[in-house]
């Protein structure tokens, strides 16, 4: 113990961590999550065909106006087009995709890391992604076509300006999640966010219609305008700049550039400053508000006034737990908006003709012949989608579906209450889907139709995904990001999403098949035969599903218990 | 009722998690009226084993009976029997207290005003009744905790089986806890919980079983186990691994 103690390490001594420390870290935790999961590495494989076949769709938009020699779309094509990419990077995780969290900041907070290194190293680990290789490949279409239209330095200055945008992206991805997750730690907040951005993400798909629409009626010229005025902010600024040169305006590369490099700039800072306090997770959940006291017994409590009908039973209670969880859980209220909404606006656009629904001096106008069978087969839309909803619905509960285990609810009582509880919300919804539509199209007798097809075609999916959600449930992931998902989930996500709507889409064709056979006489037998077809499908769904479910109950139950 | 048969009886259960053993045969009687502390360290296989004893886990060799009735070939009277605090799982917890309990007793097919009287007994009881509509999210792990053995309890099982009851709760919770795992076994009932910490299963618990690398090492009444040696240094023993420091880590004294 002789040892003198002043003797410390040099300071020197400590290596230097740089970003490829990060992109390696990166390499190995994705690698590590391949091990020995063979449907991982195939999904992984399907994601980089998917980006692959989107990169090379980007690209041959970006390319085309150079071989087709036309400035003017090459000019629109950068600017609107990168425009929308770096919206893209913006909202997308933010609504439909996630965060990639591989490498989650709040693990490196007790590592003695500048903020300068640890925003470098994420972010450069962030680039090691499929997404922005796939945009990489895409925006190339612009280097090649600045060179088309302005020779090899047009193309340089655009290679330069293209790796330049991608950053962008990735920054401002970055950014906004990061300060977001920081904003939506407390669990109400979040709740919150989640349907607010789940209503924006319903939206989307409306208003895209809308943009389309005023795309085909716009003013080209008036259009190349606001291209240029685009350019020059960072939404267009990085992607425009091969052209600029290709135009003789070489000045403006440097100012682009510039404008660039700052918005990066910002973007990392604020990235820098959400981070720290991500890192620290001093979790400010809301004060309890001082909720009025309970009243009645604890039944009582647990009935909402909607199932006040059900029994106090097994059935009833399960009927009552579901009806608060898909008010109560944001990931399933969501769902209920998105229903609500698309339920809504894709009926209305069939319907009214979407190949003749056009923004004119005179507004909207609405063109096209609606028809039953039309409306039966947007209806069907509707009620498939609506039913899809329950297609992981075990997947919600996670682990807290070992209490039912445990009690050992049979199967078919299971999910005889899931489809009643669920119904509580989406009958009703359909029933007002089903009057705005006859309403809308000045057909109020095409009521029954509509509420008839809507509710065969519910019927038959609460049959169909009743299926599904005993035999291809999967895990959500329990995480404080409501963003956060598990890597590969999204695509079996759809692949299991897609099997059950063209499932039950199929099983709903007779309604459409009567729509179109019966004429008039169908106006008054829908609703009663579509009522009875779709009760009584649910039903059997249910009798032929349930006993799956009790052979499956601990299988089931691992499925859905997210993996840690 | 309960004479002949043993509260829990388990007979080489064995479970696989891709290749690897977790647990490896494991061999139980559980006498009825025993206070159980089935000891191990992380990653023993104590959570396994208890969720394939309850019907949470299907086992890919052996079987479980509660009091007589098979787990898994009739698993209906065996879970009636039966009360479970699983760990690490969450609840339903989008519920408030009193609701989580009413969806617990109505799901075990009780008469609702039985539930009503026992739930707010139980809340009372366990300091949760000034939660009120505080959803169970919204608890503190102690709460959440005292909550979950409150489901448990509220069907009045003859088998309490509980996975880690004591972790991340603090004093005055685990007292509670404690004081009324007692009442319950004097009152006739079984309980089986896991722990890795000594010093509440030395004092509460008739019979000890110490499992590590998914086999049961030792088993018996806490006398036989721990001999006239402290029940750590049995376990210590039993578990292998080291407990003391040589000659390295020499730079952490300076």
């Amino acid at each position: 113990m002789a040892v003198p103690v002043t003797v410390a390490e040099p300071a020197a001594r400590v290596r230097a961590v740089s970003p490829r420390h990060f992109v390696r870290l990166k390499l190995r935790v994705m690698g590590n999550n391949f091990r020995g999961q063979g449907w991982r590495v195939a999904l992984f494989v399907v994601g980089i065909l998917v980006g692959l076949w989107f990169a090379a769709g980007g690209f041959l938009m970006f390319a085309a106006p150079g071989f087709a020699d036309e400035p003017r779309y090459a000019v629109m094509a950068a600017a609107f087009g990168g425009g929308v990419l770096v919206l893209g990077w913006l909202l997308l995780p933010l609504v439909f995709f996630g965060v990639d969290e591989t490498l989650d900041p709040a693990r490196f907070a007790l590592l003695p890391l500048s903020r300068r290194t640890l925003v470098t190293g994420l972010f450069a680990a962030a680039l090691v992604s499929v997404p922005v290789f796939a945009v990489l490949v895409a925006v190339t279409g612009l280097v090649v076509s600045a060179a088309l239209l302005g020779g090899a330095v047009a193309g340089v200055v655009a290679a330069l300006g293209v790796v330049a945008g991608v950053l962008l992206c990735v920054a401002a991805s970055r950014a906004v999640t990061s300060a977001f997750a920081t904003m939506l730690r407390s669990r109400r907040v979040r709740d919150l966010a989640a349907v607010l951005l789940a209503v924006v993400a319903a939206l989307l798909g409306p208003l895209q219609l809308v943009v389309l629409a005023a795309v085909r009626t716009a003013d080209w010229d008036r259009l190349v305008g606001v291209a240029r005025i685009v350019g020059w902010t960072p939404f267009g600024a990085p992607w425009t700049i091969g052209l600029d040169v290709a135009e003789g305006r070489a000045w403006a590369v440097p100012v682009k550039l510039l404008i660039t490099a700052v918005t990066i700039g910002a973007l990392l800072l604020w990235w820098s400053r959400s981070l720290e306090s991500a890192m620290v997770g001093a979790a400010s959940a809301a004060p309890a508000k001082a909720r009025q006291a309970p009243t009645g017994g604890a039944v009582a409590q647990l009935f909402p006034r909607a199932v006040g009908w059900a029994r106090r039973d097994r059935f009833g209670a399960l009927v009552a737990r579901e009806c608060r969880y898909w008010w109560r859980d944001a990931r399933r209220r969501a769902n209920l908006i998105t229903i609500a909404v698309v339920g809504i606006f894709v009926p209305v656009m069939v319907n009214l003709g979407g190949a003749g629904f056009a923004v004119g001096e005179e507004g909207f106008e609405a063109t096209g012949d609606p028809s039953p069978v039309l409306l039966s087969i947007s209806m069907l839309f509707v009620g498939v989608l609506a039913s899809v909803t329950l297609a992981n619905q075990f997947g919600f509960d996670g682990s807290a579906y070992a209490a039912n285990v445990v009690a050992g609810v049979p199967g078919r009582l299971e999910l005889r209450a899931r489809m009643t509880a669920f119904s509580v919300y989406v009958v009703p919804m359909l029933g007002v889907v089903s009057l705005i539509i006859s309403g809308v199209l000045g057909r109020p007798e095409w009521f029954g139709v509509a509420a008839g097809a809507l509710l065969a075609s519910y019927g038959v999916g609460l049959a169909i995904n009743g299926f599904i959600s005993v035999l291809g449930a999967y895990s959500l992931p329990e995480t404080s990001n409501p963003f956060a998902m598990n890597t590969g989930s999204g695509i079996a996500k759809s692949m299991l999403t897609l099997l059950s709507m063209v499932g039950s889409a199929a099983a709903a064709v007779p309604m459409v098949v009567a729509a179109g056979l019966l004429g008039d006489v169908w106006l008054w037998l829908a609703l009663p035969v579509g009522a009875a077809y779709g009760v009584g499908a649910a039903l059997l769904g249910a009798y032929l599903a349930g006993d799956v479910l009790d052979r499956r109950m601990p299988e089931l139950l691992s499925t859905v218990t997210p993996r840690r | 009722m309960t004479g002949e048969h043993p509260a829990l009886a388990l007979r080489g259960l064995a479970k696989q998690f891709d290749g690897k053993v977790a647990v490896a045969g494991v061999d139980l009687a559980v006498p009825a009226g025993s206070f159980y502390g089935l000891l191990g360290p992380n990653g023993a296989g104590k959570t396994t084993t208890l969720s394939m004893a309850v019907g949470l886990l299907r086992p890919d060799h052996g079987n479980a009976w509660v009091l007589g009735h098979d787990v898994w070939g009739d698993p209906v009277e065996a879970k009636r029997l039966l009360g479970v605090m699983p760990d690490g799982v969450r609840l339903f917890d989008r519920l408030s207290g009193a609701e989580l309990l009413a969806y617990h007793g109505l799901l075990r097919g009780m008469d609702p005003a039985v539930v009503d009287q026992r739930a707010a007994e139980l809340l009372d009881v366990l300091a949760l009744t000034d939660a009120g509509r505080t959803l169970v999210v919204d608890y503190s792990a102690g709460m959440k905790k005292k909550i979950g053995l409150a489901c448990a309890l509220l069907h009045g099982p003859r088998l309490l089986v509980l996975d880690e009851p004591f972790e991340a709760v603090d004093p005055v919770s685990a007292a509670l806890i404690r004081d009324i795992l007692h009442r319950y076994v004097v009152g006739g009932g079984t309980v089986v919980f896991s722990s890795h910490v000594m010093e509440v299963v030395e004092r509460l618990c008739s019979h000890v079983a110490i499992l590590a690398e998914g086999t049961i090492k030792r088993v018996g009444t806490l006398a036989e186990v721990r001999g006239d040696r402290s029940l750590e240094d049995v376990f210590v023993e039993v578990v292998g691994g080291r407990t003391a420091t040589g000659e390295e880590l020499a730079w952490l004294s300076r």
